[in-house]
């Protein structure tokens, strides 16, 4: 095994499992058709709270596709080839997060213009959304990375994981929603998207080593 | 300079010893502080020419939200020491002091909510103070969550550290983020830097109340590291000796 084929094994693996991919974009659906149902499906609300509905999907999206990445495995005991494997943990982190983020994110973006219709999202403010996801959702995948490997000897470790980390992804959310926000104004919003693309360069900085000590923790 | 004092803390047994003789005596002091601080506070210090007697809250609500405040980031040094050097007191410590932080924080919530109503006429606010310290309940319920889950005592140990470390981290871009979303809180009431802007008569009573309570939540986490390290130790021949000596 190395770092190469290590991810070519990682994202065959996910395109051989289409169905979990498809399971997070119909999440992603649902929670966004709850707003329009739950509160008020009028042009009014919607347009303003646009870029906020999506990014809420966005983040419970993420964390579910990222809840159960480790777990299986650890049930078939790939992780201890891990370690064993002489090869840096933090480095096989980052790749299967990497995998894992394009399988999640793309197909997200391709849907994200339906979307944003049916939100009555302005079409001047779809471009940003998108970037917002680009330079956003990195810094959810590597923090819920963290809690996926502190959680996944657990059987019922979902909800902790919630509980865990959510609170984590409140500044990417406050960010990215300003950003739309500020595109909706026709205000600009170069300095909320700068910070989101900080978060996740500090978030590929250190959530790797955390993930790997809590794996090598996990793996006992 | 000496280590031997910090060498000396990777030691249960010697902290217990150690805590023995200054957990009561902490706790019993810092109760007295808490006591001349309220009473002062509530009874003595003049009332504010804006908010009347509703201010008086601040001698209760500033010390609980600067006390959860630092417990988290006693915690956040800890877990860091406790992934580093692997010290046995470092996980001991973050066990304890996240339940007295929790409810700090919860307190912190409770009583500003109280000071809320007569002041800005809500319970409640989305303000950027109000909502960090609830993230911080959120984030303590979140460490306490973790280490009642996980049955393993060494993995409990190393995932408390990992998730009370990368709290900290993020506890400063939260609190920043929330601030530049919405702000209506005034200002930190005490800052290091500056002199503050009350009365003396006024910020005197608090002092005492923070110092106060500041002992009296170290004395009782003392106490709950030393019941933590007899039920970890239990095994070992001093335990033995000092739960005997006694007598059952």
């Amino acid at each position: 095994m190395n770092y190469r084929s290590f991810f070519k094994a990682e994202w065959l693996s996910l395109l051989r499992r289409k169905q979990d991919t498809l399971n997070a974009l119909l999440f992603f659906i649902m929670v966004i058709t709850l707003f329009p149902l739950g509160v008020d499906p009028s042009s009014e609300f919607l347009a303003p709270a646009a870029g906020g509905i999506i990014w809420c999907a966005t983040a419970l999206s993420v964390l579910m596709a990222v809840e159960g990445m480790f777990k299986e495995d650890f049930n078939d005991g790939s992780l201890e080839q891990w370690l064993a494997s002489g090869l840096s943990v933090t480095y096989l982190v980052v790749l299967k997060v990497t995998a894992q983020w394009l399988m999640v994110v793309l197909p997200l973006l391709i849907v994200l213009p339906l979307l944003g219709q049916m939100l009555f999202l302005p079409s001047e403010a779809l471009a940003t959304v998108m970037l917002t996801i680009v330079l956003g959702t990195p810094a959810l995948f590597f923090i819920g990375a963290i809690g996926a490997a502190l959680t996944v000897a657990l059987r019922r470790g979902a909800v902790l994981m919630l509980l865990l980390i959510l609170p984590l992804y409140l500044p990417v959310i406050i960010f990215a929603t300003g950003a739309v926000r500020a595109a909706q104004l026709q205000m600009s919003f170069h300095g909320q998207l700068a910070i989101l693309a900080a978060m996740s360069i500090v978030a590929l900085a250190l959530s790797p080593v955390m993930t790997a000590i809590s794996i090598k923790a996990s793996v006992n | 300079m000496n280590w031997t004092w910090f060498h000396k803390l990777g030691s249960p047994k010697w902290f217990y010893q150690w805590a023995s003789k200054w957990a009561t005596k902490c706790v019993l002091a810092g109760l007295a502080l808490l006591l001349i601080g309220i009473i002062w506070g509530l009874v003595f210090a003049p009332a504010d020419y804006q908010q009347g007697n509703s201010f008086r809250i601040i001698y209760i609500h500033v010390p609980v939200a600067m006390l959860a405040q630092s417990c988290y980031l006693a915690m956040g040094i800890a877990g860091f020491v406790a992934l580093i050097w692997q010290m046995k007191l470092a996980p001991v410590f973050i066990k304890s002091v996240a339940v007295v932080g929790a409810i700090m924080a919860f307190i912190a919530l409770l009583s500003g909510a109280i000071w809320g109503k007569p002041t800005w006429g809500t319970w409640w606010v989305w303000d950027a103070r109000l909502t960090s310290v609830l993230v911080l309940f959120l984030l303590y319920m979140g460490v306490i969550a973790i280490q009642n889950a996980l049955d393993d005592q060494v993995f409990a140990d190393k995932a408390v550290a990992v998730v009370s470390l990368v709290g900290v981290i993020n506890l400063p871009i939260i609190k920043y983020s929330v601030e530049w979303w919405n702000t209506l809180h005034q200002p930190a009431t005490f800052k290091l830097t500056e002199k503050p802007a009350m009365p003396a008569e006024m910020w005197l009573p608090l002092l005492f109340s923070a110092l106060g309570l500041y002992l009296f939540a170290a004395g009782i986490s003392m106490w709950r590291m030393q019941l933590e390290i007899l039920q970890r130790e239990r095994k070992s021949k001093w335990v033995k000796q000092e739960v005997m000596a006694d007598g059952i």
